[in-house]
């Protein structure tokens, strides 16, 4: 018998227990639902990870910090060393990059620039007649995508600040454009005793939505010139031990060629050096556990609705005995049965993975603006994306799964004795 | 031409050891109606049956065209099945879920006849049982005579050179009957095929060439071929 021919009469039995049918491949469709909506989120999330990675990073960067010791056995004293640390209680401590390893670093074939990384923690920020609030501030990068309710980031001197809108508010701006062009005060601690606070003063150039980089990092600090940025520093470090040492810097290469040759030759000297590509592949992985999970959920709803189908074909094997008993004593041959009632269990897996994939596809692309909404993404930016490739491999896979499921059955009916099945009573 | 060759089958083991048919031998001559008669567990199904292939004794030959069907292999009995022979049950085993064009055009997709014959095939054996009108209708909403007409239908379809019918009239009334009856003899009769009637019915035997009486698994007796199916109406056996 033609396979044409039997995948004909498979879908003409599976039509004539429309209910059955339909009801079995809804149970599989819960699974191709979950998967597609899971393929789907896996590859919104590499997007839009990738987006944010791109347009927060230069790939051209490398982050270098110093290569941390093995903390070791922490209930024997540790001998001192000279070059500059953060301890902190329990003989636990950081090392730090000196200006000596930042010139060392400079000097490698490849490097444009090196940028040390400058954590100012100011006693607070203010303005004339406002309270003090506290505050982190940080080196403006011009690659950071953000949007701006008022100004703009396109020229960002020395003196010169982004707000956040939060802080905006709090220093008694009546709206963003009204902040623009006004000052503000950011007053940094001396490091020891003796020396006074120093007030920078800066102007507001550009005012900031919330970053959608907040959603990451919690990022919610005030952005000022990195020069201005680097003399609080200086002024916060003055006379410590740790002056001119930093926890990280930037390395910038010529090109991007370079940067892998850069990131080796940075290890061999000894410290511990990130490209972009390695922040991203560490966020990937990230999303590709999250999205393992919920494919293992939706495998969980597969696995029940295979007894659904194995259940199901039996019934119509018992039903349907005469009809196979006929069909035998016409000449057809076993396999051809058990071809039948595995078609038709392909059958249910395609409908099932086609219901399936198909609201997923309905449900993502409604959740999507909310989702959108919700977690204030950019525009345009899609949490959830289907790739056409996505539906075929759900459905094909179902329609394999579905068979495997099958042959049980098929099997039972393939064995069926004619004599018996045509027995009348 | 048919020959069967001392054939015998048990049923069960050992205390519960039934034997269904004891040294069972006859010959059918082409184009002969034959009819099995016997009471019910006679054997006579059992017969039909081990013609057919559809069961195996574990004794004697089944020989139809020089060969051995009992020799087989599944595969070739199948496809003998599907090409030579055909059925017709008592109580008809047509698909009620599907129109009378697919439940004739099943034999033929069994035999692998390809699509443009399948067609023609069809329309002609439905209009051979005067089922033309009804190519499309579903066979549930048929009367149980327009029923066994289908079933006849689908034996004809693919022009068998055995047909076996077991019962054909048993579900039927004496009316209908009489019309199932002359389609089935006057179809074989015009086309040559052998029509083997496995029936309990005296009156329907009679209308055959030959009667072969079964009882408990043995042979009775086996008439002699008439010479026209005329004759036989008014001569009846014992």
């Amino acid at each position: 018998m033609r396979l044409r021919d039997i995948t004909r009469r498979a879908g003409r039995s599976l039509r004539n227990a429309k209910a059955r049918t339909l009801l079995t491949s809804l149970a599989i469709g819960v699974g191709a639902f979950t998967i597609t909506l899971s393929l789907a989120a896996g590859a919104g999330g590499r997007q839009y990870a990738e987006d944010i990675v791109n347009s927060n990073t230069n790939v051209n960067e490398l982050y270098v910090q110093p290569k941390q010791e093995n903390q070791g056995d922490l209930s024997k004293p540790k001998e001192y060393s000279d070059t500059p640390s953060i301890s902190y209680g329990g003989g636990f401590s950081l090392k730090l990059l000196q200006q000596s390893d930042i010139d060392k670093i400079k000097k490698l074939d490849g490097v444009q620039s090196i940028t040390p990384v400058y954590n100012v923690t100011p006693k607070y920020i203010t303005r004339e007649g406002q309270k003090k609030y506290q505050v982190g501030v940080e080196a403006f990068l011009n690659t950071l995508k953000q949007e701006y309710l008022a100004g703009s980031g396109n020229d960002v001197n020395r003196g010169d600040a982004v707000l956040p809108d939060s802080y905006r508010e709090a220093l008694g701006f009546s709206s963003p454009q009204d902040a623009i062009g006004k000052t503000i005060d950011v007053v940094v601690a001396g490091s020891i005793p003796g020396v006074a606070d120093k007030t920078f003063t800066l102007t507001v150039v550009g005012v900031t939505k919330k970053s959608e980089l907040a959603a990451v990092s919690g990022q919610n600090s005030v952005q000022a010139a990195s020069e201005n940025v680097k003399e609080m520093y200086q002024y916060a470090q003055q006379g410590t031990p740790i002056a001119n040492a930093y926890t990280a810097a930037t390395v910038l290469a010529k090109n991007q060629s370079d940067v892998d040759t850069l990131k080796e030759k940075i290890k061999a000297m000894g410290y511990e050096a990130q490209t972009a590509q390695d922040l991203m592949s560490f966020i990937f992985q990230f999303i590709n556990v999250l999205q393992g999970i919920l494919i293992g959920f939706g495998a969980l709803a597969v696995l029940t609705s295979v007894f659904g189908i194995i259940n199901t074909q039996y019934i119509s094997v018992l039903e349907r005995t005469q009809q196979i008993g006929l069909m035998k004593a016409l000449g057809m041959r076993r396999r051809d049965v058990g071809r039948l009632f595995k078609l038709e269990a392909a059958w249910i897996g395609f409908l099932g993975g086609a219901i399936g994939s198909l609201l997923a596809l309905a449900a993502g692309s409604a959740a999507n603006p909310w989702i959108r909404d919700v977690l204030s993404l950019g525009q345009n930016t899609n949490l959830l994306i289907f790739e056409p490739w996505t539906f075929a491999v759900v459905i094909i896979g179902l329609m394999l799964v579905s068979v495997g499921a099958g042959i049980l059955p098929a099997r039972k009916a393939a064995k069926l004795d004619p004599i018996e099945a045509l027995r009348t009573e | 031409m048919i020959e069967v060759r001392h054939i015998k089958k048990t049923y069960g083991k050992k205390q519960n050891k039934f034997v269904a048919l004891d040294d069972v031998s006859f010959t059918i001559p082409d184009g002969a109606s034959v009819a099995i008669l016997g009471k019910s567990g006679s054997g006579k199904s059992t017969l039909m049956h081990a013609m057919s292939g559809l069961d195996r004794p574990e004794e004697g030959e089944v020989i139809i065209d020089g060969e051995n069907i009992l020799k087989l292999k599944a595969k070739a009995i199948d496809k003998f099945r599907a090409t030579k022979m055909s059925f017709i049950f008592q109580s008809f085993f047509v698909q009620a879920n599907e129109t009378c064009y697919d439940n004739v055009s099943l034999p033929l997709e069994i035999a692998n006849v390809s699509g443009g014959q399948r067609k023609k095939k069809v329309i002609a054996a439905l209009e051979a049982v005067e089922l033309g009108d009804k190519i499309k209708s579903k066979a549930k909403n048929l009367s149980g005579g327009q029923k066994q007409r289908l079933a006849i239908a689908r034996a004809i379809v693919n022009d068998p050179k055995i047909l076996f019918a077991d019962e054909p009239t048993g579900n039927l009334d004496s009316t209908t009957g009489d019309v199932i009856e002359n389609l089935l003899f006057s179809y074989t009769k015009n086309n040559g095929t052998t029509l083997i009637i496995v029936t309990h019915d005296p009156d329907l035997a009679a209308k055959c060439d030959i009667q072969i009486r079964i009882k408990d698994g043995k042979i009775e007796s086996v008439s002699e071929p008439k010479k026209t199916a005329k004759h036989l109406s008014v001569r009846r056996v014992q």
